[in-house]
């Protein structure tokens, strides 16, 4: 029994390849065990392939605890096996993950005891805008891990800045915009600029530096910071670390404002607030200022209106108490009330006229606004094209009402024409039997002596028949 | 006696909200005539605090140097140039 599992294919292959079986005597078989042949493959593969670059999207990573990483790379018909030792990994300064595009370098070898082939990766890098989105994903994951862009962090803007801050480039688009729209809706507002480079090497840090300076200047109780539009690189300064920091950091509130809608810097998500365009962050602190100027005018108004209500309130009293002064007996009370109520009216009708005054000089200023906005050329021109729509309209109802008169008269003349009395105003005339049920036709349906009836156009006639014909 | 300067007024916003609950007070009556009355004129100060605070401010434009000086900006760039 024992030689029948004492199969060739388990010796060595040298004592083989000179005892050929009878079966299959071809002199140049050659059977390798299984490591033997893995071997050769591997020695072959390695030497081949000894430094191969490849490209692929990398798939199932995972860093086992030695710290070495394994993962797939693949593109649409084929993977590869891979994995990187930790030697190596530690020069990476991404961490891989599925789903990257990368460039693997490295070579060639066989894992053998699965018998599956693979690189191993001296180097990984990521593939064209990969490095810096890879940069930015994690230095938003870190910082968000650290909660830098709680929203329970995020600081109201101050209603009425008395200095604003702003750091941003001298060359730019940006400081040209934000104070163009702030001189047109500001006007007495105070800025302090702190020039930095806002793109290139160590931008970052002189935006990070004149963050940290400029919100030390006394009285500046908000900063902007930003540049205008561009490429992901020339944002880059933006999704750095320094200037995440010097923003985190502030002790005012921060508004970034990066040109770039559509791409959110770490810069936005550590500021206070965000505002698209540099533009848009100088209307931000504009608004609040028109939004309170508002606020405290309505206020003004219902103040006074309270004060005017209590006068009337109070004079009608003492009005009411005069009137009852001979029927009650506290004519001295009395006196004193209506001392008591003039002083008071004196004091409020003061204060109404400065209120009046202020209140009369802050309506010219609004109307002044108003006037700006045109707002009475608007309505006269909404007013216009009203009465266009109107005459319109009138027009239209007065046009369908001429031409349902004309069909109803069109109407009315068809049936005159088939109505029986118009046949009778042309001069003919109706015979009817005695009993009017019946118009004659026929001479044959009469005979003489009958009483017949004739209707004319107008009146009818009794006759007697004298003869048939 | 009301001037801008009026030291029992903290700063422009905790004027506001003084003056929104003096105005909410006011409103919902039930007071006697001297607490109307000093409400009253309260209100009026701090209305024209803010107000005053709205137009004080000067328009000024200044640099701040990277050694933390303070010096005011070129003409061309605060917009005031008449050829923008």
């Amino acid at each position: 029994m024992s030689d029948l599992f004492d199969l060739p294919f388990e010796e060595d292959p040298e004592t083989l390849t000179t005892e050929p079986e009878p079966e299959a005597p071809a002199p140049t078989r050659r059977i390798f065990t299984v490591t033997e042949l893995t071997v050769r493959v591997r020695d072959h593969l390695e030497e081949r392939f000894f430094e191969v670059w490849v490209e692929g999207e990398l798939s199932g990573v995972r860093l086992y605890n030695s710290g070495h990483l394994y993962f797939t790379l693949k593109d649409s018909s084929s993977l590869l096996k891979g994995l990187m030792f930790r030697s190596a990994l530690r020069y990476l300064k991404f961490k891989p993950a599925d789903g990257l595009h990368v460039v693997a370098r490295g070579k060639l070898s066989v894992y053998e005891p699965k018998g599956e082939y693979q690189i191993v990766c001296e180097h990984l890098e990521p593939q064209g805008l990969g490095g810096l989105q890879l940069a930015f994903d994690q230095l938003k994951t870190r910082l968000q891990a650290e909660g830098l862009f709680d929203i329970a962090k995020k600081r109201p803007l101050p209603a009425l800045p008395r200095k604003i801050g702003v750091v941003t480039s001298l060359d730019g688009a940006a400081i040209r915009d934000i104070l163009k729209v702030l001189r047109r809706r500001y006007r007495n507002v105070h800025v302090v600029i702190r020039p930095t480079r806002v793109q290139g090497e160590g931008a970052a840090a002189e935006i990070a530096h004149g963050l940290r300076q400029i919100v030390k200047v006394p009285h500046v109780d908000v900063v902007i910071v930003g540049r205008g539009g561009g490429s992901l690189e020339d944002l880059w300064a933006f999704n750095e670390e320094p200037v995440a920091r010097a923003i985190a950091i502030s002790p005012i509130p921060v508004i970034s404002a990066v040109g770039h809608e559509s791409d959110v810097t770490i810069a936005d998500l550590v500021a206070d607030v965000r505002a698209p365009t540099p533009s848009a962050a100088a209307e931000l602190v504009v608004a609040r200022k028109e939004e309170f100027s508002g606020r405290i005018d309505r206020l003004h108004e219902r103040l006074v209106s309270c004060a005017r209500a209590r006068v009337q309130r109070l004079s009608r009293r003492v009005h009411e108490l005069s009137g009852r002064r001979a029927l009650a007996g506290y004519t001295t009370r009395l006196a004193m009330t209506q001392r008591r109520a003039d002083e008071l009216t004196r004091a409020l009708t003061d204060s109404l006229r400065t209120a009046f005054t202020v209140r009369t000089r802050r309506l010219q200023v609004t109307e002044r606004r108003l006037d700006a906005f045109d707002l009475g050329r608007r309505l006269a021109r909404n007013r216009a094209a009203l009465v266009g729509v109107d005459a319109r309209l009138r027009q239209t109802v007065v046009a369908r009402t001429h031409r349902a008169r004309a069909r109803l008269g069109a109407f009315a003349g068809r049936l005159d024409s088939l109505s029986p009395l118009a046949v009778l105003a042309r001069g003919y005339a109706v015979c009817w039997n005695d009993d009017r049920t019946r118009a004659i036709r026929d001479a044959a349906d009469v005979s003489a002596g009958d009483t017949i009836h004739v209707t004319l156009s107008r009146g009818s006639i009794a006759a007697k028949v004298s003869d048939v014909e | 006696m009301s001037s801008p300067s009026d030291n029992t007024i903290r700063d422009f916003e905790a004027a506001i909200a003084e003056l929104e609950s003096i105005v909410k007070k006011l409103e919902d009556g039930d007071l006697s005539l001297e607490q109307s009355l000093a409400l009253y004129e309260r209100g009026v100060t701090l209305s024209k605090f803010c107000h005053a605070r709205l137009e004080d401010a000067e328009r000024r434009i200044e640099l701040l140097s990277e050694r933390g000086e303070l010096r005011p900006a070129p003409a061309g760039l605060s917009g005031d140039d008449p050829n923008r």
